[in-house]
């Protein structure tokens, strides 16, 4: 069973939370270890198992981002936050320059403050555009797209995970440094 | 249904609870108190007392009167090392992966040390209630690591209980809490108490409690405080080295100090059998403790942060533990959450009554309420170059499960090493260490040919176990677990044995008499199993298997070695397990498919 089964959702990526936590509350009440303690312990297992599955699903398909990585693993894609986006190949080498700069205890308060605005803003520009696939996406399936139209859409979609995790990962270590 | 009864095993007390027509409450001690301090006392000569006749040995016989082991479960010695100067006892030489403590020339472990105290909450209960208790929940804090639940667990069994569940305290205050209020809404419970500190964040949703996030420190309570109060003293009395000895007279004085400064402005701390008296002021009081209390809001932060809430989306903060009756703690914590908080409840009772709920959950009395915890601490795997690689993140609600594959690198390996730990941090070396796991009998192939797909699941209690199948022939891979702290299930089982309050009885005889009644439990599920309609869905090895595991062990339980009948079940529950997962499967699709019927009815 694949997590959007365990909810009983076709492949999409617009989810409605709220119906999302209500069902998760549902399934909860149903297979949770505490209702199984005095159970046999095949049926004990079977509980813990579907339960865990049942929270690695809610985990991951409540989350925006967790949601689309999960979506393309499906498929065999896989998006790799290690890859330098090819759009903005030259900005982020500024970047991770002045990144070297804060990490060496060069830059000043100032500079910090810049360079972190600078990648929230792109961060923020690929979280839209992240969102813009995922609704094309959700139209693709219910319209019956093809498939080599919606693999198409996929590899698309990979790419710009790929880019907007690396932006993230650039924000994490600017926190951190 | 055999009773279940709840217990908080604390560092400095320790309550054993139930519910009965719908109420949890305390249950006493045969001189009435609800309180055992857990504090365990040797005379010497075979005798062990527990609890307050315990408590009274601690100044006039230090070294084997034994207290605050909670701090020492699942740890081994270089964790306490900074702890130790101050602690009266003897540590044995042989303390590398489980701290020992040496008494009249025996080495007593943690969990051996805690099963003591829950023999006595055991004996209480059985007197209060006229009834033989095996069952229990165990309380531990939010944060307490995979080693110090298994350590927790191990003593459970030492002093034959079955636990049925390990619960986080602040979560079970949260039941308690909930229980009488019928509370909705985001509630914060801060749990500080003797050795221990914690912060959970829940959601109370129509009777659904869920953890959204938690953090804490488990070696921060009151014993800190009673430490720098030591240091206090011990700085007034000079340079004179003082002796181990007199530290328990002094921790008794500034315990007691501190305790009155809860109310009064101002104590003494009086130590007669060391002509010491000094004068105290809440004011000199707070100033030496605020660096305490101030660490207690890192983790504050952090939860707020990891739930993604605001302060004051909060609707309550409700204080746990008996180090929440210090002002400058509740003065803190108002100023951090900006709001007063909920101090009604008793915090010395509130975890364990919310135990006493939990277990009434289990027990089947309540099914209306429902607790959703989360696991405490990310967990990892090494990877290249000696970094850590997370595969369940920290506040994962549990049971929580993460699978990984992993391949060979030099042609025809047959073993594989995966050393699992847990922690935030990004280096192997500043996390701690859970086990390593040795993947043994690879089928022999070129390198990078195997598929070995392992499966990490940590389940209700927060402990991890794994599992391990080859894809391409989608074998089991045999594993071989080496704890990195903590007990062997030999050693535990050695224990038991040893423990001296089962030294005459026949031990064995009720291994196999538990072993065979589980035969039984198994057996009938087996029968129901077969009469399912997806029994038709096996294959015939399958169903040849289950036939030929049932005849088999119905054999085995003949035997009179406990081990024997439990290989036994084992090998039945093995055989049936994917039986069980198709009847689970459909009962999923079914409830889906009833929900779905029932949301058009509504439309």
């Amino acid at each position: 069973m694949d997590y959007f089964e365990v909810f009983g959702l076709p492949r999409i990526l617009g989810i409605d939370l709220a119906v999302l936590e209500k069902t998760f509350h549902e399934l909860s009440r149903k297979y949770h270890p505490d209702y199984f303690s005095t159970a046999p312990p095949a049926e004990k297992t079977q509980a813990v198992r579907m339960t865990a599955l049942l929270n690695d699903a809610y985990r991951t398909l409540r989350h925006p981002v967790r949601r689309v990585e999960y979506l393309l693993t499906l498929y065999g894609f896989k998006a790799d936050g290690s890859k330098v986006p090819q759009a903005l190949l030259t900005e982020v080498f500024e970047i991770n320059e002045q990144l070297e700069e804060v990490k060496a205890g060069r830059a000043s308060v100032e500079e910090i403050d810049s360079l972190r605005a600078q990648i929230k803003e792109k961060r923020e520009r690929f979280d839209a555009e992240l969102q813009e696939a995922s609704l094309r996406w959700d139209e693709l399936v219910k319209s019956g797209a093809s498939e080599p139209a919606r693999k198409e859409h996929l590899a698309r979609l990979a790419e710009i995970l790929s880019e907007s995790s690396y932006i993230r990962n650039l924000e994490r270590d600017l926190d951190k440094s | 249904m055999p009773k279940i009864v709840g217990i908080d095993l604390g560092t400095t007390n320790s309550l054993v609870a139930i519910v009965e027509n719908g109420a949890p409450s305390v249950l006493p001690g045969p001189d009435g108190s609800k309180l055992v301090p857990s504090v365990i006392y040797f005379d010497g000569a075979g005798q062990v007392l527990v609890g307050d006749r315990a408590k009274e040995q601690m100044v006039e016989n230090p070294k084997n009167t034994i207290f605050s082991i909670k701090r020492f479960m699942g740890k081994d010695i270089q964790d306490v090392r900074e702890d130790l100067p101050l602690l009266p006892f003897e540590v044995s030489s042989e303390s590398e992966h489980v701290i020992r403590l040496k008494i009249f020339g025996r080495d007593y472990t943690p969990p051996e040390l805690s099963a003591f105290i829950l023999r006595e909450l055991k004996r209480n209960a059985e007197a209060a209630l006229g009834d033989e208790i095996k069952n229990a929940v165990i309380t531990v804090p939010a944060y307490f690591n995979d080693a110090q639940r298994q350590a927790t667990k191990d003593a459970g069994r030492i002093a034959g209980l079955d636990v049925l569940r390990i619960v986080n305290e602040p979560t079970a205050a949260s039941l308690a809490y909930g229980l009488d209020k019928r509370k909705q809404g985001t509630i914060a419970v801060y749990d500080f108490g003797g050795g221990t500190f914690d912060i959970s964040i829940l959601k109370l949703r129509e009777g659904i409690f869920e953890v959204l996030s938690t953090s804490g420190d488990t070696h921060l309570g009151g014993d800190d405080i009673d430490e720098i109060l030591i240091r206090l003293v011990l700085g007034d009395m000079g340079a004179a080295p003082s002796s181990p000895e007199r530290i328990p007279a002094i921790r008794k004085a500034v315990n007691k100090a501190k305790e009155d400064l809860s109310a009064a402005d101002s104590s003494e701390i009086i130590i007669e059998s060391l002509q010491y008296r000094r004068t105290i002021t809440r004011a000199e009081f707070n100033k030496l403790i605020e660096r305490i209390i101030e660490r207690t809001l890192k983790p504050c932060r952090q939860a707020l942060q990891d739930a993604g809430l605001n302060p004051n989306e909060l609707d309550e903060v409700v204080m746990v533990g008996g180090s929440t009756r210090i002002p400058l703690v509740r003065q803190k914590v108002q100023e951090l959450f900006g709001r007063v908080p909920h101090t009604e409840l008793n915090p010395d009772e509130v975890v364990a009554l919310g135990a006493a709920v939990q277990a009434d959950i289990l027990a089947g009395g309540q099914r209306d309420m429902l607790l959703l915890d989360v696991t405490p601490l990310s967990l990892g795997i090494e990877t290249m170059g000696g970094v850590m690689s997370k595969i369940i993140p920290r506040n994962s609600t549990i049971p929580a499960s993460a699978t990984e594959m992993f391949t060979t690198f030099i042609d025809g390996q047959t073993n594989v090493k995966i050393h699992v730990l847990q922690g935030e941090r990004e280096l192997v070396k500043d996390c701690r260490s859970l086990a390593q796991f040795d993947l043994k009998d690879i089928p022999a192939m070129p390198a990078g040919m195997p598929r070995i797909e392992v499966k990490f699941l940590i389940d209700a209690d927060g402990i991890l176990s794994v599992s391990a199948q080859e894809q391409r022939t989608g074998k089991y891979q045999s594993i071989e677990v080496k704890p990195t702290y903590g007990l062997t299930d030999e050693q535990v089982e050695q224990m038991i044995l040893e423990s001296f309050e089962y030294a005459e009885a026949d031990i064995e005889a009720r291994l196999v008499i538990e072993a065979r009644n589980e035969a039984e439990t198994v057996l009938n599920a087996t029968m129901k199993g077969i009469a399912d309609e997806q029994y038709a869905n096996l294959s015939d090895e399958e169903k040849a298997e289950i036939t030929a595991a049932s005849k088999n062990l119905r054999e085995l339980m003949k035997s009179t070695n406990h081990q024997t009948i439990r290989e036994g079940i084992e090998r039945l529950s093995n055989a049936t397990m994917h039986l069980a997962e198709l009847i689970m499967n459909t009962a999923i699709a079914k409830a889906l498919k009833d929900k779905r019927v029932r949301e058009i009815d509504n439309e």
